[in-house]
């Protein structure tokens, strides 16, 4: 069974549309500014955020608008459908420090605007969420249970967020820069992304991509470590190509986590090293959207659609030198190249990981 | 066909496996931390991490040792073949409301309370007690969902594990409750079948036996 992937759509601090977000990424803008008074000790920090005073811009506004424009790009009765379920990615959902369960009233408010037959299901697998995420969909499409599953994620910014990744000393004290020598850290990233996934390629307005496969594997190491010698990670692509049947020899171009932490990057290179992967173009997306845990997976395929249909390799944002234990080919400046075959991975804390498999159809 | 093979219940009331047997009864009263370690002890496990867990995971960790112990075909599996689906309708509420008092009450977020607020971490937990490398999912439900984990197991099978442990796991202020599952490709002939029906009878029947409190 062909499985596809299309209609993605990102609303960010770059756009609020797939296009427009593709657009900035090509002239190589970043969402990340300096907040002021925004951390525990009301030191100043770098995030990706949306203007505030505004609700267009909350957890519940972003889905809503984020699932509207992608039922205008699918064929108009599929949201209705009995055969049609939507998964939803997010760490914390709608968060505040008065309120630390919101994901259920968002969940139903969804159902209902959206006339859903299903209950949404919430994937929660760290910010390794949103490529679970599109595995499960698939996954769930391949054994007949739907014909069609819309995935979208979204994380918004929230004091319990930005405190909680301070108090790991995980923040960087300048935008972040993947897989870069002087990289110290992560910056905080907001944001909503969907795509869908559908058995039938008629029901989307334009050419969708194949979803070849997608696993997910531990590193059965640390549960806020990453392992020295990418053991998850590194099973997980394995397991991907081999349910495939394709090698690394097919691969293009690899859409990584690079999240900017020391340990983070230094264990994708050696785990992208291991499974001889080493040469192939490889950019983070998080020197442009900061780390936007849940939406991360969904926002950055969405971006390999992109960059599929434009066959555009997109710089890695902030990275200017070299600096991770074993070399690894990283994108210095956009180009054009014919992307047939991509692999997105993710890895989150838990030690999981995960990978997908994207090819045209 | 895949099957159920084994079951495991923990409440603070009272922790009941398919054999039928109450394993541990919470005459006590203890708060579920408490009765959690307690459990703990009682089984002779040495992991001195398990002290530092948050509820959910040490539950979680609990209820998959009790399984381990009544099915030892588990450690025959290979370390990647083994898939793990939690689910609960409140993410890591315990463990938020506690995070968010250490910065809003006691002015020091802590770092130790930060890492388990998302609850997938209970599948890291297990992952690096048992050196299981496979699949993982954590999904939030309204409601236990039968049909959720039938489809989810089934499919899992399929291709991409041989076994899957699941895990409905919910704790709450007042309300602890873990109820935990074997789910097989290759089961024995006599096992339960792995569906929708099956499953959801064996949620009830468990529900309806921890209801009743001890005189």
């Amino acid at each position: 069974m062909n499985i596809y992937i299309g209609a993605e759509n990102i609303i960010s601090p770059l756009g609020s549309t797939a296009e427009e977000n593709f657009g900035a990424l090509s002239k190589n803008s970043s969402g990340i500014k300096k907040t002021e008074a925004a951390g525990f000790d009301k030191k100043s920090i770098f995030f990706s955020r949306f203007a505030e005073n505004t609700n267009d811009f909350s957890f519940d506004a972003l889905l809503k608008n984020c699932l509207k424009n992608v039922r205008s790009k699918i064929s108009p009765d599929i949201f209705s459908s009995e055969k049609t379920l939507l998964i939803l990615s997010t760490t914390k959902g709608d968060i505040k420090s008065e309120n630390v369960n919101p994901i259920g009233k968002s969940v139903s408010e969804l159902q209902n605007s959206f006339e859903l037959k299903h209950a949404p299901i919430v994937v929660s697998n760290a910010c390794a969420s949103g490529v679970i995420a599109i595995n499960t969909a698939a996954n769930f499409i391949r054994a007949g249970v739907y014909e069609t599953i819309i995935v979208a994620g979204c994380d918004v910014i929230s004091d319990f967020v930005t405190y909680g990744f301070e108090c790991l000393f995980a923040i960087s004290d300048k935008p972040c820069a993947p897989f870069d020598k002087n990289r110290t850290g992560i910056t905080l990233g907001e944001g909503c992304a969907a795509v869908v996934l559908s058995s039938h390629k008629t029901i989307f307005n334009v050419e969708p991509m194949r979803f070849i496969e997608g696993t997910s594997g531990n590193d059965a190491n640390h549960i806020s470590g990453p392992s020295r010698t990418g053991e998850g990670l590194y099973r997980t692509v394995k397991k991907t190509l081999e349910l495939a049947g394709i090698t690394e020899k097919d691969i293009d171009f690899i859409s990584a986590h690079g999240t900017a932490t020391v340990f983070n990057d230094d264990m994708e290179s050696v785990a992208f090293d291991r499974l001889n992967m080493q040469h192939i173009p490889l950019n983070s997306l998080k020197g442009y959207y900061g780390h936007t845990l849940g939406a991360a997976g969904i926002i950055e395929t969405a971006i390999c659609l992109q960059s599929m249909r434009n066959n555009t390799l997109i710089k890695s944002m902030g990275f200017e030198e070299e600096g991770t234990v074993k070399k690894i080919n990283i994108i210095s400046e956009n180009k054009k190249l014919s992307l047939e075959t991509v692999l997105k991975t993710s890895s989150g804390f838990g030690g999981v990981n995960a990978s997908l498999l994207l090819k045209k159809s | 066909m895949n099957h159920l093979s084994s079951y495991c219940h923990i409440s603070t009331k009272e922790i009941v496996t398919d054999k039928g047997a109450l394993l541990f009864d919470n005459t006590e009263g203890l708060e579920v931390n408490d009765f959690l370690k307690t459990v703990y002890k009682k089984l002779a496990i040495d992991y001195p991490k398990f002290y530092k867990m948050d509820s959910l995971s040490k539950a979680a960790f609990l209820g998959v040792e009790l399984l381990k112990k009544e099915n030892a075909a588990l450690a025959e599996y290979a370390d990647d073949e083994i898939a793990l689906l939690f689910a609960n309708s409140n993410a890591s509420e315990d463990t938020d409301k506690k995070f968010v008092n250490s910065y809003a009450e006691e002015h020091a977020p802590s770092p130790s309370l930060f890492v388990y607020t998302l609850p997938s971490i209970l599948m890291g937990e297990l992952a690096i007690r048992n050196k299981w490398y496979g699949e993982s999912l954590f999904v939030i439900l309204q409601k236990f969902d039968a049909a959720f984990f039938a489809d989810y197991c089934n499919m899992i099978l399929l291709r991409n594990a041989k076994a899957c442990i699941c895990g409905w796991i919910e704790i709450t202020e007042g309300k602890t409750e873990a109820f935990i599952f074997l789910a097989e490709k290759n089961g024995n002939e006599n096992n339960t079948p792995l569906t929708k029906q099956t499953i959801e009878k064996i949620y009830k029947t468990i529900m309806k036996q921890s209801r009743p409190s001890k005189v």
